[in-house]
């Protein structure tokens, strides 16, 4: 025990707290060059072309930092009658919420000494709810990006990612609603526990799965519902006018997203870093089990990507709204049924 | 910024001009589309060509009738053989001269190769607009063997400059035939699988069915060619039409779709590689020996004085030429009947009523080509 009290002690250092969230952020970012490098590499298998292979070796493993050496010496430009504060701001805004996101998600649990030690930056009773709102400030950095480029196509993409937030939110927020019920807590270290005591909820509703994995995706902004960057029809939407690191910091906030959000979808629906019952024997460490759902939840993502035409924005809404919303209610009134029956 | 044209047009407050191009990421060339939205809706559209106008017309006047034979290549790089074969079957009709039976043979496989190619890297570009780049992707692997095989014979992948007065420039290469019947065997199960991915998946369906229907009636008054006017249930097609070469001894079936709409416009393509397939399977067989070029001085060519309208079935719809000599070395005037530009001015009328988000969608399954536009 003494070494856990001399952690305890060393993390009241404030330094000691600084240098550990350096290491987590740095952990984030480079889970989210890994995702990148990940879809590249993916995306060419599926597209039958190698993907990146020229710097870093065959598997080109030294892409990212190629790609980064290029955005941060590329010229900034911002439009003349461009809202500049605003225009700034865009990217910096979604980088932040993505990381406020990252902060709240638990990544495991470690034994040790018969107690178990939580793995996550911090904990709170409404961790389901906060991770919901500082995902929809990323929805206003989205929209001060269109807004203050002063840019028609832009504006349009913004106009859409209004459009989609509205429609999708509602059966997002519903999803984890149910998942809230069933659970009895808003807390992601209870979602999981109950997921351990029952059963994974992608079991218990699956439409709750369905309707969450969609609308996720949706929310994410990846194929097929990227309407607001559709390159063929707005250019690059709201980041037409963003260069250098500027379209660095969004872009990075995008992967986190998909990230932060693929890490939902485990919490939520898969259980966490709770392993499967029939390889209870077989000891796979708890943060293992979570990346390695983590990994299988990004590359369905990527298939997604591959596999998909982009759908048009009318056709966005109208799913989120004529079939997500109704059956997001249905899950709801299932969930809240199985957990009386449950409890 | 561009307070001088909207206020010219007189905008209603809740709408937007919106100038698409000359540069845009759907674009295959530059040309101008001037879109009034409303929100999302296409309220009017204007279409503005010849930023690239590079006076074809007039360079061929000034060349030689050899000379010529380059320079129709650049037209469209996507239709060479067939740019070269209106010309070139124009200037034989008024030479007074017939290709070589083995010149046919070659000619015609020629074409239709270049119609697959063409129609591949069309579908391909309509893909990505709608964002599909996966399928993009796929049909340019697909194209890569039939380029090869254009490549084998003319030593050129995209500006052949092939086919010449009376005849080709070069034989058929040893392993030809081998080579094609291998490779387009492997085209066609890989198209009718991007068929069949193209006619089931739901969120395409939804993207392409009853989006930007050209009407019958429509398609005829505009003029529209190729493709994109046999989608809309016109059975037009210059090999039935008006057979050259050796389409009046073929069998192959001219490619209708009822709707008109995208989907349709798309599928036309998919079955006309299918069918272009079918074509060169029946012609690669037969192909007689003896010599593929007439033997005369190709630099002393001098046609009688007259004029000639000639046209072929180009990927992209009718390509006619209207060629006027005057017993001189050079010709005296050439005019170019374009398909692409009747297919893009059917562009604004479509647009009227759309989303903004289907103009990706309808303009690139006009397949229209800028290049061939602005000649």
């Amino acid at each position: 025990m003494d070494y856990i009290q001399l952690a305890f002690d060393l993390l009241g250092n404030p330094w000691i707290r600084g240098v550990v969230g350096l290491i987590v952020v740095g952990v984030i970012f480079f889970s989210a060059i890994v995702m990148v490098w990940l879809e590249r590499k993916f995306l060419g298998d599926i597209q039958t072309r190698p993907g990146p292979n020229r710097v870093g070796g065959r598997f080109g493993l030294l892409q990212l930092v190629a790609d980064a050496i290029k955005l941060f010496t590329k010229e900034d430009i911002v439009p003349e009658n461009a809202d500049k504060p605003v225009h700034a701001g865009g990217p910096i805004v979604a980088l932040t919420s993505a990381f406020l996101m990252a902060v709240a998600v638990p990544y495991g649990v470690v034994s040790f000494e018969g107690s178990e030690y939580l793995l996550a930056v911090t904990t709170m009773d409404i961790s389901a709810l906060y991770v919901e709102a500082v995902a929809a400030v990323s929805i206003i950095a989205l929209f001060m990006a269109g807004w203050g480029s002063n840019n028609k196509y832009s504006l349009l993409g913004a106009f859409r990612n209004i459009a989609r937030m509205l429609g999708y939110e509602v059966p997002l927020g519903l999803a984890v609603l149910s998942v809230a019920v069933m659970a009895q807590s808003l807390d992601f270290v209870q979602i999981v526990s109950r997921q351990e005591q029952l059963a994974w909820f992608i079991f218990m509703q699956p439409l709750g799965f369905i309707v969450f994995g969609v609308a996720l995706l949706a929310d994410l902004g990846r194929i097929p519902f990227d309407q607001i960057e559709a390159e063929e029809e707005l250019i690059a939407g709201v980041f037409t006018e963003y260069s250098s690191m500027r379209w660095g910091f969004a872009f990075f906030a995008e992967y986190l997203h998909a990230i932060v959000g693929a890490c939902l979808v485990v919490i939520l629906f898969l259980g966490g870093w709770s392993g499967l019952p029939f390889l209870g024997t077989l000891f796979i460490p708890p943060v293992l089990w979570f990346v390695g759902k983590v990994f299988v939840v990004i590359m369905v993502m990527i298939w997604i990507r591959g596999a998909l035409p982009r759908v048009r924005i009318d056709q966005v809404t109208d799913l989120g709204w004529k079939v997500l919303f109704p059956y997001s209610l249905i899950n709801l009134v299932w969930a809240a049924a199985v957990a009386m029956v449950v409890s | 910024m561009n307070g001088e044209i909207e206020t010219q047009i007189n905008l209603k407050p809740s709408e937007m001009l919106l100038h698409l191009g000359p540069q845009h990421p759907l674009q295959p060339g530059p040309f101008l589309l001037d879109l009034v939205l409303e929100g999302e809706t296409v309220k009017d559209a204007t279409l503005e060509m010849g930023f690239i106008h590079k006076g074809i017309e007039k360079i061929l006047e000034n060349r030689t009738y050899l000379q010529c034979i380059p320079i129709t290549d650049r037209m469209c790089y996507l239709a060479s053989i067939s740019n070269n074969e209106v010309f070139c079957s124009g200037v034989e009709s008024l030479m007074g001269i017939e290709p070589t039976e083995r010149a046919k043979y070659i000619r015609t496989i020629m074409l239709e190769l270049t119609r697959i190619q063409s129609h591949l890297l069309g579908i391909g570009e309509y893909a990505t607009d709608i964002g599909f780049l996966s399928m993009f992707l796929w049909m340019i692997r697909e194209r890569e063997p039939i380029i090869s095989l254009l490549e084998m014979v003319t030593g050129a992948r995209l500006n052949h400059s092939f086919v010449r007065f009376g005849g080709v420039a070069y034989d058929l290469p040893a392993g030809f035939k081998e080579k094609t019947l291998r490779t387009l065997n492997e085209i066609r199960k890989k198209v009718e699988k991007h068929d069949e991915i193209m006619s089931r998946d739901s969120v395409y369906l939804k993207r392409t069915k009853g989006v930007g229907v050209l009407s019958r009636k429509a398609a005829m008054e505009l003029g529209v060619a190729g493709p994109a006017m046999r989608g809309s249930g016109v059975d037009y097609d210059i090999r039935k039409v008006d057979p050259y070469l050796l389409y009046p001894d073929l069998d192959f079936k001219v490619i209708t779709a009822p709707n008109g709409d995208v989907f349709d416009r798309v599928k036309v393509r998919l079955s006309e590689i299918l069918e272009s397939i079918y074509i060169i399977e029946q012609c690669i067989d037969m192909i007689p020996g003896g010599p593929f070029k007439q033997g005369y001085n190709p630099y002393l060519i001098k046609p009688k004085p007259g004029e000639v309208y000639s046209r072929v079935e180009d990927p992209r719809g009718e390509m006619g030429m209207y060629i006027v000599s005057d017993g001189t070395f050079k010709p005296y005037r050439v005019k170019v009947r374009g398909p692409a530009f009747a297919t893009m001015q059917a562009l604004p009328p479509l647009l009227k009523g759309a989303y903004m988000a289907d103009n990706a969608a309808i303009a690139s399954s006009m397949d229209s080509c800028t290049s061939e536009v602005d000649r």
